[in-house]
């Protein structure tokens, strides 16, 4: 053990046998849209309880998880904000049948400064400075938002007062620091156990907008797979009437 | 292609790059010749934006510059500028986030320099000042542009402070790094190679120039 030559060889081959012997993850992993984190939670909390199968949440916006599972990111089941992002998937092969909506969101105006009321006729007012909402051309709640402001006439006039969240996560994020003096997000959002009680807000009417139908998918599942039929109990769950119930406590509507 | 992002992220390159050149040639000049026992730790804090996320960064920045805190309130009182969601504020940040890239090539580049040449032009009756600008900045052309383009080339690849900060609002704070971002998510991948590949040509191009006129330069001194 001399030279340094045959420490680092010996260094390196150790490193390699903890990488290889390392065991493969047997936990389903959840792809889970921002806005679905809050839920997820309390979700998780039932199925791993009921199943014995233990979950791996991975939160990120519906548009980022669908590039990554493209690539071959090794997620089980993908929980989106949308239904265009698991068809996407499920057009291009990902899943062996298409997604299938969960629930339905809804989108609210809200607001932590105490001298703003949340309410739409206040946008346009000197004291509003900076709207959040989230980016309409990746997420669903922002083209929500948009379509609201454009059915109440008022996009043009706050325009210049937009400014866009890369997902709802960071749109929340916006608002809850009071950066954006007022913003959209998702009802979910507002009743989290994080968010309870700060700032107020209001529900949108739910006419103004196109329905925010959230669907999901099972992932493509070799045969042989461990994980296959863990993954298929998950997904099932998802709609089954306990969740529906969770889904409804959490702000959702579900048909 | 649209060509806003790319143009934004050179504006905000060049200016950050501009301002930072001022701030930071004092600083290095004290680094390089102070005797002062703290030092180490005012370089090391300078030095900080080379380890930390950009993401902590960026969240401290947005916290800094929210109207809800004390210092984000107080600017917004007082000169009525929001810096969160606005170019000034990508400046500031930027400026924050390259210091390093501008100050480190500086003091390098000054205390390469033989004590000697100091020591002559102060005896020769010259001003500190006159000193510095005459006499040491001239001969240290080497780590300037070092100093320049480093800082020019790293505000361009930033990311991660935007999107934290920034708001992504068109023609505003949408820098090409976020706008290849947004085209990736929303899966206009075509969209995404050509403002990457416009980054990549751009900056290579950059550095390519540098190293061959910094090679110009050594072999002119050598000489």
């Amino acid at each position: 053990m001399g030279k340094p030559i045959v420490r680092i060889t010996v260094v390196i081959f150790f490193m390699v046998g903890l990488i290889c012997c390392s065991k493969p993850n047997d936990k389903v992993v959840v792809a889970t849209a921002a806005n679905v984190q809050f839920v997820m939670q309390e979700l998780q909390k039932t199925f791993e309880r009921e199943s014995g199968t233990k979950l791996d949440i991975v939160v990120s916006s519906s548009g980022k998880l669908t590039t990554q599972i493209q690539q071959g990111a090794p997620f089980d089941v993908f929980v989106s904000a949308d239904t265009r992002y698991p068809q996407e998937i499920f057009v291009n092969g990902g899943a062996d049948n298409p997604p299938k909506i969960y629930a339905r969101g809804t989108l609210v105006l809200w607001t932590r400064d105490s001298t703003i009321t949340p309410d739409l006729t206040m946008l346009t007012q000197a004291g509003v400075k900076k709207i959040a909402l989230a980016n309409p051309e990746t997420a669903p709640y922002g083209r929500a938002a948009v379509e609201v402001l454009k059915e109440a006439g008022l996009f043009e006039q706050v325009n210049s007062k937009l400014v866009f969240g890369e997902s709802i996560a960071q749109t929340t994020q916006y608002i809850a620091t009071g950066a954006a003096d007022v913003g959209f997000t998702a009802l979910s959002v507002v009743l989290s156990h994080e968010m309870k009680g700060k700032g107020r807000w209001t529900a949108l009417d739910s006419t103004a907008y196109a329905h925010i139908d959230q669907a999901a998918i099972l992932l493509k599942h070799s045969e042989s797979s461990p994980k296959r039929e863990k993954s298929q109990q998950f997904y099932d769950f998802l709609y089954s009437e306990k969740a529906r119930a969770i889904f409804q406590q959490y702000g959702y509507s579900v048909e | 292609m649209n060509p806003e992002p790319l143009i934004l992220t050179f504006k905000l390159a060049s200016l950050t790059t501009l301002i930072l050149f001022g701030v930071a040639l004092p600083i290095a000049y004290w680094l390089a010749y102070s005797k002062f026992r703290g030092r180490v730790l005012v370089e090391a804090v300078i030095g900080m934006p080379l380890v930390l996320p950009p993401s902590v960064l960026g969240f401290y920045l947005l916290l800094a510059f929210s109207p809800s805190y004390a210092f984000g309130g107080w600017i917004e009182e007082v000169l009525g500028l929001r810096l969160v969601f606005s170019f000034p504020g990508l400046v500031v940040a930027s400026v924050i986030y390259s210091l390093p890239f501008m100050v480190y090539p500086l003091q390098a580049g000054l205390q390469a320099l033989p004590p000697s040449l100091r020591e002559a032009s102060y005896t020769l009756g010259k001003s500190a000042w006159t000193t510095f600008f005459k006499v040491l900045l001239p001969n240290c052309k080497s780590a300037i542009l070092t100093a320049l383009v480093l800082t020019f080339a790293h505000t361009v690849g930033e990311f991660g402070v935007v999107l934290m900060i920034g708001g992504n609002i068109p023609g505003v704070t949408k820098v090409a790094s976020v706008a290849i971002y947004n085209e990736v998510e929303a899966l206009n991948y075509p969209a995404a190679n050509q403002y990457a590949l416009v980054l990549f040509v751009i900056t290579f191009a950059i550095l390519l120039l540098v190293y061959l006129l910094n090679h110009r330069l050594r072999v002119r001194y050598s000489a």
